[in-house]
């Protein structure tokens, strides 16, 4: 019996390979090209390629509906395409580049799945964000949702090219810091707390202060000890002016400059970089104080 | 083990374990309802609110007429909601552009004498179009004196039936301003 060696085997047109899938699947190299297209769709208008260019142009543009169709058509025509890794990005919404989701989001009406893969995207860190500012679970889930529709509000006017996530961000530190100050308009704060800060601190060793001393590496943590490590964070966080804490918060988690939190609040570089280091003394306080973490004796 | 951990470390470990705790997402769907202008969600009270200021027209039709040769532009009939007063006013346009679906307009508002007080930071301003009907929100900020100042991006639809709208034109829409009756 004769076996022809694989090498010699020419590979098995695409329908088997396909299972059979369509009558007329060909393989995705050829799709693309003029005149390899059938008739009867909108895929055959255009070659491939060019439908392709017309899915990205309406993404582009935030026309979700229409690229959705035009991916309906040319799946019709060209089955094999939901194989094709280049094409396979076109199906799912969360698989677009926030480009594309926010451009979806800004039309009238704005595409529901867009949205949704958006608001999955960048939910967690959003919310994380919240977290640390409000301290509180509840809290933080409110003020993330209602960044959110401060942002669809104004959904128009987002930019395509913009860092979503860190407008997104600073979106619920203006909606958090515009209610803290309706707070304490309303004496729920104590104004002492927040007059001090203008006077900067220089008493203590900087930013970037080591509790090296005082705290075990985090990650080598008992789950317990993760737990109590949390609230007393929260904790040190709480006991901050919540001027403070907005100032570590987009100092250390936002990466903003002192500079950059100085024009936020109309303050010099030097009185932001007095604040922060006034923070930083204030939760090295704390932990000297509980002193919960210090670390055991060196084992002999 | 022990290393050396900074505040920021610290702050990024807490930020790292607040997300994997975070709740689900909400929904497109509920975040759109959420997100819905007050005149949506309130159609009656916009409705009351588009008629009255509908009639303020009449009652400012002489200033209108004055203000056409001015330099500023016709002032624009507002309906100012504060607390439970609603207070008949104007709004005189000092610049007004929308090119590129950027809106740009500064405004001062005129108040009957027995409303003055000192003025508000911020006011959320409703575009009524002609018609009655509520098509835009924006926020206006106090600049310099009694001076209003927007910046916003227009909806595609309003973008380009108002690009070519100078100051002097009489403008196709009022205002209603206030903190606008919804739930925030």
């Amino acid at each position: 019996m004769h076996f022809p060696s694989i090498a010699s085997t020419p590979p098995p047109p695409w329908p088997v390979i396909l299972g059979g899938l369509h009558r007329a699947a060909r393989p995705p190299e050829t799709m693309s090209e003029p005149g390899t297209a059938g008739t009867g769709s909108a895929a055959d208008a255009a070659p491939l390629s060019q439908t392709r260019q017309r899915i990205c142009a309406a993404l582009d543009a935030g026309d979700a509906a229409t690229a959705r169709q035009l991916l309906a058509g040319a799946v019709a025509e060209f089955p094999a395409i939901r194989f094709v890794e280049s094409w396979l990005s076109f199906w799912d919404a969360s698989a677009w580049p926030d480009a594309w989701l926010i451009a979806a989001v800004r039309r009238d009406p704005p595409d529901e799945p867009a949205l949704d893969a958006l608001a999955e995207r960048h939910w967690r860190n959003l919310f994380a964000r919240c977290q640390l500012l409000t301290l509180d679970r509840d809290k933080a889930a409110d003020l993330a949702q209602d960044a959110w529709c401060r942002i669809l509000r104004a959904r128009h006017g987002l930019r395509v090219d913009g860092n979503f996530p860190a407008y997104l961000a600073t979106i619920a530190t203006n909606l958090w810091r515009d209610r803290y100050r309706a707070e304490r308009r309303a004496g729920g704060m104590a104004d002492a707390r927040l007059l001090s800060l203008d006077a900067a601190q220089r008493t203590d060793d900087g930013e970037g202060s080591f509790l090296g001393d005082l705290l075990p590496d985090l990650d080598a943590l008992a789950a317990s000890e993760q737990a109590r490590l949390k609230l007393d964070i929260d904790q040190a966080l709480e006991r901050l002016a919540p001027v403070l804490r907005d100032v570590l918060v987009a100092r250390f988690l936002g990466g903003e400059s002192c500079a950059e939190i100085g024009r936020r609040y109309g303050r010099t570089e030097q009185t932001v970089s007095g604040w922060v280091r006034q923070g930083v003394q204030e939760i090295r306080a704390f932990f000297q104080e509980t002193g919960r973490f210090t670390p055991p004796n060196p084992s002999p | 083990m022990k290393t050396e951990t900074t505040v920021e470390k610290m702050l990024r470990w807490r930020l790292e374990q607040a997300g994997t705790e975070a709740p689900p997402a909400p929904r497109a769907s509920r975040l759109l309802a959420l997100a819905r202008p007050w005149w949506e969600l309130w159609p009656e009270r916009a409705r009351q609110l588009c008629d009255r200021l509908g009639r303020i027209e009449m009652a400012y039709g002489h200033a209108m007429e004055r203000g056409g040769g001015s330099r500023t532009g016709y002032p624009v009939p507002a309906l100012l909601l504060r607390g439970d007063a609603e207070i008949e006013a104007s709004a005189r346009l000092l610049y007004f552009t929308a090119r590129d679906g950027e809106l740009r307009l500064r405004f001062v508002l005129e108040l009957p004498p027995e409303a003055a007080q000192p003025p508000e930071a911020t006011w959320e301003v409703t575009f009524v179009e002609e018609g009655a009907t509520p098509r835009f929100l924006a926020v206006a900020a106090l600049s310099v004196e009694r001076e209003y100042r927007i910046e916003a991006s227009l909806p595609p639809a309003l973008a380009a039936g108002w690009a070519g709208l100078k100051v002097t034109d009489r403008m196709p829409f009022r205002f209603i301003l206030g903190p606008a009756p919804a739930k925030e």
